[in-house]
């Protein structure tokens, strides 16, 4: 046994150096070049529509850039007034709050009922695995409307319930958190299902006779979530972590709609204004280009910085068991 | 929050991209010359352009109009924006006052509308509405297609209730200025228990820094908001009427507002000519039961719009044929009997049709007297390139200041901050 493994390595080393290495490269132009004129259509269009508008936002940065006026280059000028914008760190300062209470308890609902939903002997799973994508498909704009209703300070469904327990009204959007935790229940409400979803195709593909072992070796189903389902479920969650980093940072519609009154600042104060929309207040409110991209470049370096440290922790915490 | 979420910027930056590829082909401005051509045309909804493109095709059954409801006042001028930065540009287009100034500051962009029509254009208009599309320059760039005359709607029945007045004149003698406007408020506060007004920042302030000689910016066209006691002042009012405690805090456009019309959850709100349609929808069963009386203070406008020609256009005869029979006073009147867009041609502001007009929603109240007088005695004042962004800074901290996150006494200093930030400064 052992001598024919070792041997195979050996065999292929010897026939490797063997052959003159042109005559198995040489092949017809179109056959080299064919591999990549399929993949060009990707390419070409990510260079049109991706990479081109990413430096060119770039180049817009340097600029006091008026759309139907006059463009003077201005160097750096835009990330100092960036630094020093109350603004701009304002807008950081929301989208990481509405990002961790939205994100976090997402994927961790979304496991659970994943879990759930591989496990169950339950009637009709087809029907409730497909309802989960129900919010998914649901278009941003109405969710953000009845949202806003149902968490209105006079009119809305839980200040309602609040009376009839005696509790005072809450004016949710109003506040800081209040209006974090207004975005983040959209968010969530939009999000989990697709997530969960994701999570159960990954489970699916485990064998049943798993479960069925650990459950005849007396593990609870506690037990099995932790030692079963989320070790098996860890390149699936690390790629939900990168994706809902991405898609958090850079939340828009939800805090774009649920307080109109104020335009695109969401709330008087700004209190969920986020960077993407500050982004958009600069860019389309105030039709400054040039400050607008410099917001635009710093969100860029901030999603990647992020994705990375995510990466590595999410990546890290499989060397450490 | 997935994949979808990348599409925004990405779309925001490439939308910019492909514009400024677009720049340096230009427009070639073949003139095709002739009047009857297909022209497109730009308008924002909620303005009802499809009835006078209607009516101008009855007038001119030859012509040929394609018309585009892009979306609200403020979309349509991004879309604008879009276009004339270096996509195809529409042949007409109608801009709203509030975002107007951002194209004056860039007249080339546009036909000098005196080339077509002569150098007494602007005269059938109200001086102040054709002053406002007026270039430094000279050049006239857009046709004031209405105005947004202001007056205050309010429930004759509520006031009646509290034992106030309820005929819209003896209302609007009761509440002449601003601070017997506060006074009746707490009369009606502490007869029912109910606030008096929706909120303070657009129904006070919107309305009462409205009234003064000179807004943010000087007659030279130097910012001045933050040292113009007019404004200060205008703004004061708005926080004492919060002080008062008349106020029910639901801002404009917020989720509670259209309820609380419906509800009686306050009793008195602004009505500029155009939201008067408004109150219908949100609230229907309440017909009957508002009149819409003068404001307080002299006069008053909120909003208003132009129609202007692109440079490079391509057939600026059509749209302009199309602006010579549908913005003469005669025609404003005609739109304004079918929609209720207020005119802003002054003979058509003096005219039976207009000044008789009522309506039974609202109590057969002299809406068309009301409004029309507001609009005559409305000040001038420049507006300037960012008069916008400062006015959403103030009204922001209004908003923020009910909500309860400022306090009244810091409020003029928080807002004066607020706008200088947001002109970078």
């Amino acid at each position: 046994m052992t001598a024919t493994a070792t041997a195979i390595p050996v065999q292929k080393k010897a026939r490797r150096s063997d052959r003159p290495p042109r005559q198995v490269i040489r092949q017809p132009l179109a056959e080299r070049v064919a591999p990549y004129l399929y993949i060009a259509p990707f390419f070409v269009i990510f260079a049109i529509f991706g990479l081109f508008p990413l430096l060119f936002t770039f180049y817009v940065a340097l600029f006091d850039w008026n759309p139907i006026g006059e463009q003077t280059f201005v160097g750096l000028a835009n990330f100092e007034r960036l630094f020093a914008d109350q603004r701009f760190w304002n807008a950081f300062v929301n989208t990481f709050g509405i990002f961790l209470i939205s994100t976090i308890p997402q994927l961790m609902l979304a496991l659970g009922l994943a879990h759930l939903l591989n496990h169950a002997t339950l009637k009709m799973a087809n029907f409730f695995r497909m309802a989960l994508l129900v919010p998914y498909i649901t278009s941003v704009a109405a969710t953000a409307l009845v949202f806003a209703q149902i968490f209105d300070k006079n009119f809305g469904l839980i200040n309602w319930m609040l009376d009839i327990f005696g509790i005072p009204a809450v004016n949710f959007l109003s506040s800081q958190v209040g209006s974090w935790i207004v975005i983040s229940s959209m968010v969530m409400w939009r999000w989990f299902g697709y997530n969960t979803l994701l999570y159960l195709a990954g489970l699916q593909a485990l064998p049943r006779e798993m479960y069925e072992a650990a459950s005849v070796d007396g593990a609870s189903g506690w037990q099995q979530f932790i030692h079963l389902t989320i070790p098996s479920l860890r390149p699936i969650i690390i790629f939900t972590v990168i994706m809902s980093t991405i898609g958090g940072l850079q939340i828009f519609t939800e805090p774009l709609l649920v307080a109109p009154e104020s335009g695109l600042t969401c709330g008087g104060g700004r209190q969920c204004q986020t960077l993407a929309l500050f982004l958009y207040e600069q860019g389309f409110g105030q039709f400054e280009f040039g400050y607008g991209s410099a917001v635009g470049v710093a969100l860029f370096v901030i999603v990647v910085v992020v994705s990375l440290i995510n990466f590595f922790l999410t990546t890290r915490t499989r060397k450490a068991r | 929050m997935n994949r979808r979420k990348l599409a925004l910027p990405i779309a925001a930056v490439g939308t910019l991209a492909l514009l400024m590829s677009g720049c340096t082909s230009g427009g070639s401005g073949e003139s095709s010359g002739d009047p009857n051509a297909e022209f497109e045309f730009w308008s924002f909804t909620g303005i009802g352009q499809k009835d006078s493109v209607e009516r101008y095709l009855e007038k001119n059954p030859d012509a040929k109009v394609k018309l585009s409801e892009v979306g609200s006042t403020a979309e349509t001028a991004t879309a604008l924006t879009a276009a004339l930065a270096g996509g195809r540009v529409p042949d007409l287009v109608m801009i709203q006052n509030d975002e107007l100034p951002k194209f004056i500051e860039n007249p080339s962009n546009f036909i000098d509308l005196r080339t077509l029509g002569g150098d007494d254009l602007g005269e059938d208009y109200l001086d102040w509405a054709i002053g406002e599309a007026t270039a430094e320059d000279g050049s006239i760039i857009g046709i004031p297609t209405d105005v947004g005359g202001l007056g205050f709607a309010y429930r004759a029945d509520l006031f009646e209730a509290a034992g106030l007045p309820s005929d819209p004149d003896e209302v609007a003698a009761m509440w002449s200025d601003w601070d017997s406007f506060i006074e009746m408020g707490e009369k009606y506060t502490a007869a029912t228990g109910q606030p008096f007004v929706d909120n303070v920042e657009t129904t006070v302030f919107f309305a009462a820094v409205n009234q003064v000689s000179e807004k943010y910016y000087s007659p030279e066209g130097e910012v001045t908001f933050d040292t113009n006691g007019e404004v200060e002042e205008a703004f004061d009012v708005a926080v004492r009427a919060y002080e008062a405690g008349i106020s029910a805090g639901i801002a404009a456009w917020s989720s509670g507002w259209a309820p609380g019309r419906a509800n009686a959850a306050f009793a008195v709100s602004t009505a500029p000519s155009w939201m008067l349609s408004g109150y219908k929808t949100d609230a229907p069963d309440t017909e009957g039961l508002w009149r819409v009386a003068a404001v307080p203070g002299v006069g008053g406008n909120w909003g208003g719009s132009v129609i202007a020609i692109p440079a490079r256009a391509k057939n600026p005869e059509a749209a302009w044929q199309y602006i010579q029979t549908m913005l003469t006073p005669e025609a404003q009147t005609e739109h304004f009997a079918e929609t209720g867009t207020f005119p802003a041609a002054k003979s058509a502001l003096e005219s039976e049709e207009v000044l008789s007009y009522t309506d039974p929603f609202y109590g057969d109240s002299q809406i068309g007297e009301v409004i029309s007088e507001s609009v005559l005695q409305f000040n001038s004042f420049l507006n300037g390139p960012d008069t916008s962004a400062i006015g959403a800074a103030l009204l922001n901290t209004l908003v923020d200041m009910e909500a309860g996150n400022v306090a009244p006494r810091e409020a003029w200093s928080t807002g004066v901050s607020s706008a200088k930030a947001a002109l970078g400064g």
